[in-house]
C-alpha cells in the first residue's frame, strides 16, 4: 500500500499549505489578524488526520451510503439557514462549538459523490436529457440552499461540477446547446440575484481605473503587490503592501498577491507549478481508477480544485472580477482546506484501490 | 464486466485528454501574467508600492507678516482647522453626509458639490468639507472618530487682518489661486491649492510674502497613520513686509471716509512713501481668508458703489480746479505770466461764442495768479488757457505725470486722461476744438486723473519738481528696503516759478482762499480746492439733474519745509472747500498730534490712537470673521 501511496500529491499540497501558512505568518503578525496563523496549523493538522482516516474506508461506502450523506449535507444546509452566522453578507457559517464551520464547502464532496455515483450507474455511454435533468436535480437543490445564504460564490462553483460530470458521463451536443439556451435564459435573473457591489466588481475588471475609490482599489493594490514582488520577491514580512495593509483580505482571498510580493515571480511561478502538479497527478488518478465511478469522483474534485484555483488566481492577477473564493490549500480558512484535505483523501482512497478489486 | 470497464476507460481517456490543453492554456496565461506584471512592469509597479507606503505631506509655510512704518502688526497668520474627508476610508457615503449636516451644519447640496469638484483627485486626497472648523465642530468629530473615520481635521494658516476692513485696498486679501491663474502662470511656482495674492500688497508683493513650503515624509499604513518618519524639511515663513502706512493716519483716513464714497492719501512728498491710503466703501479681507459663500462674492463685486475698488488708484475724475495748479505752472515755465499780469474776472468771459462762468457770480475783478489760485478764479484760467493752447498745457502736465501710471506698487493703477489733439483724434476719431481747451484750463472735459497722480503732481510743487514714485514697501525683513530704489523724476522748474505758485496755494487755506476749512494753526499749510462737474451721467449710471459735483482737496505741509501731502477726493461730495478740506485738516492735525514730542511718562498709548493689536488679543477694530 505504501508503493501504491501518491507521496507526490501528498507533498505538493502540503508545500502549498506551508506556503499559504507563511504567508498568513508574514503579514499577520502584530496585527489584529495574529490568530489566524496559529488556526491554520490547527486546521492543517486536522485536515492531514482527516486526509489519513479517509484512506481507510474504501471509498465505496461512501458511495454506498451517499443518499443518507447527500440529504444529512441539505438539512445541515438547511439548519444554516435558521441558525447559522453571518460573516460579510453571508449567512453561510455554522457554529460547532468552539469554531465555525461552513458546510456548503463539504456538500460538495457529497454533491461529487452523490453525482458520480448517479452518472457512473447509469452505465451508458451518453446520457440522455432526462438523466441531464435529474444530475441537475441533484446539483440544485443544494445550491439553491446556498443561493438562499446569500452565498452567490460558493453557489457558482457547483455549476463547473455538474458540467464536467455531465461531460464524462457522455453529453450529447443537441443537450449541450439546449442547456446552454436554459443557462442564457436564467442569466438576466442571476443579474437581478447579484446585489450592487457584485455587479460593480464585474463592471471593474473591465475598466478597474474607473473607479479607483471603490471596487478597482482592491485590484489596483494587489496588481500594485505582485509587480512590486519583482524577479525575486521582497523577502519575509518585507511586503509593504500586505504588511501595511494596503492589500485587501491579504490573508484569504489574495494571499497569493502576499507570496507574490514578498517570494517574487520565483515563488509565484513556484505556486503555480504545485498546482499544475496537483492537477496532472488527480488527472492521473482518473484515468487510472479501477472503475467509473472512481474516475467521476476525481474528476469531480479536480474540476472543484482548478474552478478555484483559476478563479482566485485571475482575479488576484486582475484578469478576472473579484469575487469572494479562496485559494485551495493556501489562504486561511478552516473549512476550505480541511475540505480539501477531504477530498484529497477520497481521491488518495481511489488511487491505492486502482487494483483492488 | 471486465471489458465493458475497459471500454468505459477507453471512453473516459477520450473525454478526459480533451481537457489537457485548455487547462494547461489557462496555467501558461497566468504565468505570463505574472511575467508581464513582475519583470515587465516590476520597476513601475515597485514605485507605486513605493509611492503607496511613502506620503509627502506638505507644511504650507505661513505667508509673511505685514506691519504699519512704526512696526505694528496689520496682517499676520492665525492657525485654523478644516474638515477633511478621505473617501477611500468611508463606509457608508449616506451615514457621512447625514452625520456632517446635522452635525457640523454644512448642507448635503454643498458636500455634493465639494464632491464633485474633488471627483478626479487621486487616491488618499481627502476632500476639504468645512473650512475654519470651530471647537465645537473638532470636539464632534473627535467623539465620533470610531464611526467616521473617513472624516479628520488638518491644521492650516489662515490670514488674519488685524483691522477688519482698515487699508483694505492696499493690503489687498488672499485666494486660492484659480485654475485659470496657474494656467497663465501668474504666480510662479504656485501649486493648484495654493494660496495666493488676489490684491494689494498681497498680490503685489506675493512672491516674497509666500514662504518656502516644507515637507514631512512619512511611511504610512492603508488607513494613513503614520508609521515611520523619513525626513523633514520645515516650511520657512515668508518675507515680513514692512509699510509706509502709518497706522493712526490710516485710521483718521477711514474714519473720515466712513459713510462717504471717496479716497484719501496720505505721503511724505519728499520721497512717495504713502502714510495713508483709504478707499470708501470698503470691505473686509478677512472674508476671504476661509472659502468666501458666492453671495458674499456676488454682494461685493456687484454693489453699485464697487467696495473691491481701490479709488486712489484704480479709478479716475475730472481734477476741477486742482488742475490750476498744472496751468499755473504751464503758465510761468512758458513766459505767459512774466510781469504779474492781471486779468479782470467779471464772473464769467465768453470764448468762441459761448459763456464761461466762474464760480464767483459776481465776478473777483481785476486779479493776478496767488489770488486766482487762491479764490479759484476760472476766469484767469480760461485766458492763460486760451494763451497757451492745448498742447503746451498737456506737455506740462505729462510731465506733473498726469495721464500716466504712477508706478505706485500696487496692481491694477488706472492711467487716467490727459488729452491733446493727437489723443482726441485716436481716442475719439475727431478734431480738437478750440472751447475745449478752456474747459481743460480748469480742469473740465476729458482731463481724468486718479487721486494719486494729483497728490504726486502737488508733491511735485512742494518739493520744487521732484516727481517721486508712490509706494507702500519701507522694508523687506526688517532690512531697510534699501534694495528697492525708488525713482525720482526731476521736472525742469524754476525756483521762483514753484514759489509763486506755493504763495497761490498757501493764501488758499491761510488768507481767505477756498482751502480755508484745511487750515491748522501751527502748521504752513499749501493747499488747493477742486469742484468737479458731474455732467449728466458717470459711468453709465444715471445721475440726474441734482447730482453733486465731485469735492477734491489737495495739499501738504509745511509750505517751505515739505513733510505731508494730502489729497482728498470724495465723490459727489459738495464743493471742494466744504467736504473735502475740513478732512484734510483732520490729517495734518493728526500728523502735527504726532510730531509733537512724546509725554514725559513716555505712555506709548498716548501717541498711537490705539495700542497695538496682541496676537490673538482682542481687536480695537473688530475683524467680522474672527
Amino acid at each position: 500500500m505504501l508503493f501504491n501511496f501518491d507521496w507526490l500529491l501528498l507533498l505538493s499540497i502540503v508545500l502549498l499549505s506551508i506556503a499559504g501558512i507563511t504567508a498568513i505568518w508574514s503579514t499577520t503578525e502584530g496585527t489584529s489578524l495574529n490568530t489566524y496563523f496559529g488556526k491554520q496549523v490547527v486546521y492543517l493538522c486536522l485536515g492531514l488526520l482527516i486526509f489519513l482516516a479517509l484512506l481507510y474506508f474504501d471509498y465505496h461506502i461512501f458511495s454506498d451510503f451517499i443518499v443518507f450523506i447527500y440529504l444529512a449535507g441539505l438539512i445541515v444546509l438547511g439548519l444554516v439557514l435558521v441558525i447559522g452566522e453571518s460573516s460579510y453578507s453571508n449567512k453561510s457559517w455554522i457554529n460547532v462549538g468552539i469554531f465555525s464551520f461552513q458546510p456548503s464547502e463539504l456538500v460538495k464532496i457529497a454533491v461529487i459523490i452523490a453525482l458520480a455515483k448517479y452518472y457512473s450507474e447509469l452505465d451508458m455511454d451518453y446520457v440522455g436529457f432526462r438523466e441531464l435533468l435529474m444530475g441537475g436535480l441533484i446539483v440544485f437543490i443544494p445550491v439553491l440552499l446556498v443561493i438562499l445564504q446569500g452565498d452567490l460564490g460558493t453557489a457558482v462553483t457547483f455549476l463547473p461540477i455538474y458540467a464536467a460530470l455531465s461531460f464524462l458521463a457522455g453529453i450529447k451536443k443537441k443537450h449541450i446547446i439546449a442547456l446552454l439556451i436554459i443557462f442564457i435564459a436564467a442569466a438576466p435573473i442571476g443579474w437581478f440575484l447579484l446585489r450592487g457591489y457584485q455587479k460593480s466588481r464585474i463592471e471593474t475588471v473591465f475598466n478597474p481605473s474607473s473607479d479607483p475609490h471603490r471596487s478597482g482599489y482592491q485590484t489596483i493594490q494587489s496588481e500594485i503587490a505582485i509587480g512590486s514582488g519583482k524577479f525575486l520577491g521582497k523577502g519575509f514580512k518585507r511586503g509593504s503592501q500586505g504588511n501595511l495593509g494596503f492589500l485587501p483580505a491579504r490573508h484569504t482571498d489574495f494571499v497569493f498577491a502576499v507570496l507574490a510580493e514578498e517570494k517574487g515571480f520565483v515563488g509565484g511561478f513556484a505556486v503555480l507549478s504545485l498546482f499544475l502538479l496537483v492537477s496532472y497527478r488527480l488527472y492521473r488518478i482518473a484515468l487510472e481508477a479501477k472503475e467509473k465511478n472512481g474516475s467521476m469522483i476525481v474528476v469531480g474534485v479536480l474540476t472543484l480544485f482548478l474552478f478555484h484555483v483559476i478563479i482566485n488566481l485571475g482575479m488576484v492577477v486582475g484578469l478576472l472580477p473579484i469575487a469572494g473564493i479562496p485559494l485551495p490549500f493556501v489562504s486561511a480558512g478552516g473549512s476550505s482546506l480541511v475540505s480539501y484535505y477531504a477530498a484529497m483523501g477520497l481521491c488518495m482512497n481511489i488511487w491505492i484501490r486502482r487494483y483492488v478489486n | 464486466m471486465v471489458l465493458q470497464q475497459e471500454a468505459n476507460k477507453q471512453l473516459i481517456h477520450q473525454r478526459l485528454s480533451l481537457f489537457r490543453f485548455p487547462v494547461l492554456f489557462v496555467f501558461l496565461i497566468l504565468a505570463a501574467r505574472l511575467w508581464q506584471l513582475q519583470i515587465i512592469h516590476g520597476s513601475e509597479y515597485a514605485l507605486k508600492a513605493e509611492r503607496n507606503r511613502v506620503r509627502r505631506i506638505e507644511l504650507v509655510a505661513p505667508r509673511g507678516e505685514i506691519l504699519d512704518r512704526n512696526r505694528k502688526l496689520l496682517v499676520e497668520n492665525r492657525t485654523s482647522s478644516d474638515v477633511l474627508l478621505y473617501r477611500e476610508w468611508m463606509k457608508d457615503k449616506n451615514a457621512a453626509v447625514q452625520f456632517l449636516e446635522q452635525k457640523l451644519e454644512v448642507s448635503a447640496e454643498d458636500i455634493e458639490k465639494r464632491f464633485h469638484r474633488g471627483k478626479s483627485a487621486g487616491l488618499y486626497y481627502p476632500i476639504v468639507i468645512k473650512e475654519d472648523a470651530g471647537m465645537r465642530d473638532i470636539s464632534v468629530i473627535e467623539a465620533y472618530r470610531g464611526e467616521f473615520p473617513e472624516i479628520q481635521i488638518s491644521l492650516k494658516f489662515r490670514r488674519r487682518y488685524c483691522y477688519g476692513n482698515l487699508a483694505a485696498h492696499v493690503l489687498g486679501y488672499v485666494g486660492e489661486i484659480t485654475e485659470a491663474e496657474i494656467e497663465a502662470n501668474r504666480f510662479p511656482g504656485a501649486k493648484p491649492g495654493s494660496v495666493v495674492g488676489q490684491s494689494g500688497v498681497e498680490r503685489s508683493y506675493n512672491q516674497l510674502l509666500t514662504g518656502r513650503d516644507g515637507e514631512r515624509q512619512v511611511f504610512v499604513d492603508s488607513r494613513g497613520r503614520e508609521v515611520g518618519l523619513i525626513g523633514e524639511t520645515d516650511p520657512l515663513i515668508g518675507s515680513e513686509l514692512q509699510l509706509t502706512l502709518d497706522l493712526d493716519l490710516q485710521l483718521i483716513a477711514e474714519r473720515a471716509l466712513a459713510e462717504k464714497v471717496g479716497a484719501i492719501v496720505a505721503m511724505d512728498p519728499r520721497n512717495g512713501e504713502i502714510l495713508a491710503m483709504a478707499s470708501s466703501p470698503s470691505f473686509d479681507p478677512n472674508a476671504f481668508s476661509s472659502r468666501i459663500s458666492e453671495e458674499a462674492w456676488r454682494s461685493l463685486t456687484q454693489h453699485p458703489d464697487h467696495p473691491m475698488q481701490n479709488r486712489a488708484i484704480q479709478n479716475s475724475y475730472s481734477p476741477g480746479s486742482i488742475f490750476k495748479l498744472i496751468m499755473a505752472v504751464a503758465g510761468l515755465e512758458e513766459g505767459m505770466l512774466d510781469g504779474d499780469p492781471s486779468v479782470n474776472c467779471r464772473g464769467y468771459a465768453v470764448y468762441y461764442g459761448r459763456i464761461y462762468r466762474c464760480a464767483s457770480k459776481t465776478g473777483h475783478g481785476p486779479i493776478k495768479l496767488e489770488q486766482a489760485i487762491a479764490k479759484s478764479c476760472n476766469v484767469f484760467f480760461y485766458e492763460l488757457g486760451k494763451k497757451l493752447g492745448i498742447s503746451r498745457i498737456a506737455r506740462h502736465a505729462q510731465a506733473f505725470g498726469l495721464g500716466q501710471p504712477t508706478g505706485i506698487d500696487l496692481p491694477g493703477e488706472r492711467q487716467g486722461i490727459m488729452p491733446s489733439p493727437e489723443w482726441k483724434m485716436k481716442a475719439r476719431g475727431s478734431a480738437w476744438y478750440a472751447g475745449e481747451t478752456i474747459s481743460v484750463s480748469i480742469g473740465q472735459g476729458a482731463v481724468n486723473t486718479t487721486p494719486l497722480q494729483i497728490l504726486r503732481a502737488v508733491s511735485a510743487i512742494a518739493t520744487g519738481g521732484n516727481l517721486v514714485t508712490p509706494h507702500v514697501l519701507l522694508a523687506v525683513d526688517k532690512n531697510d528696503g534699501g534694495s528697492v530704489e525708488w525713482p525720482v523724476k526731476k521736472i525742469p522748474i524754476a525756483e521762483r516759478n514753484v514759489h509763486k505758485i506755493r504763495e497761490g496755494m498757501w493764501q488758499s487755506v491761510n488768507n481767505w482762499g477756498t482751502g480755508h476749512n484745511a487750515a491748522v494753526p501751527g502748521l504752513d499749510i499749501c493747499g488747493k480746492t477742486g469742484t468737479a462737474q458731474v455732467i449728466g451721467s458717470d459711468k453709465g449710471r444715471d445721475l440726474g439733474e441734482e447730482a453733486e459735483d465731485h469735492s477734491w482737496f489737495a495739499g501738504y505741509a509745511n509750505k517751505d519745509d515739505p513733510e505731508i501731502a494730502v489729497v482728498v477726493f470724495i465723490e459727489h461730495g459738495g464743493k471742494g472747500g466744504v467736504a473735502s478740506a475740513p478732512i484734510a485738516k483732520e490729517l495734518f492735525s493728526a500728523y502735527l498730534e504726532k510730531q509733537k514730542p512724546k509725554s514725559i511718562t513716555g505712555d506709548e498709548s498716548r501717541t498711537s490712537m490705539f495700542k497695538e493689536s496682541t496676537r490673538g488679543g482682542p481687536l480695537p477694530f473688530q475683524a467680522k470673521n474672527d
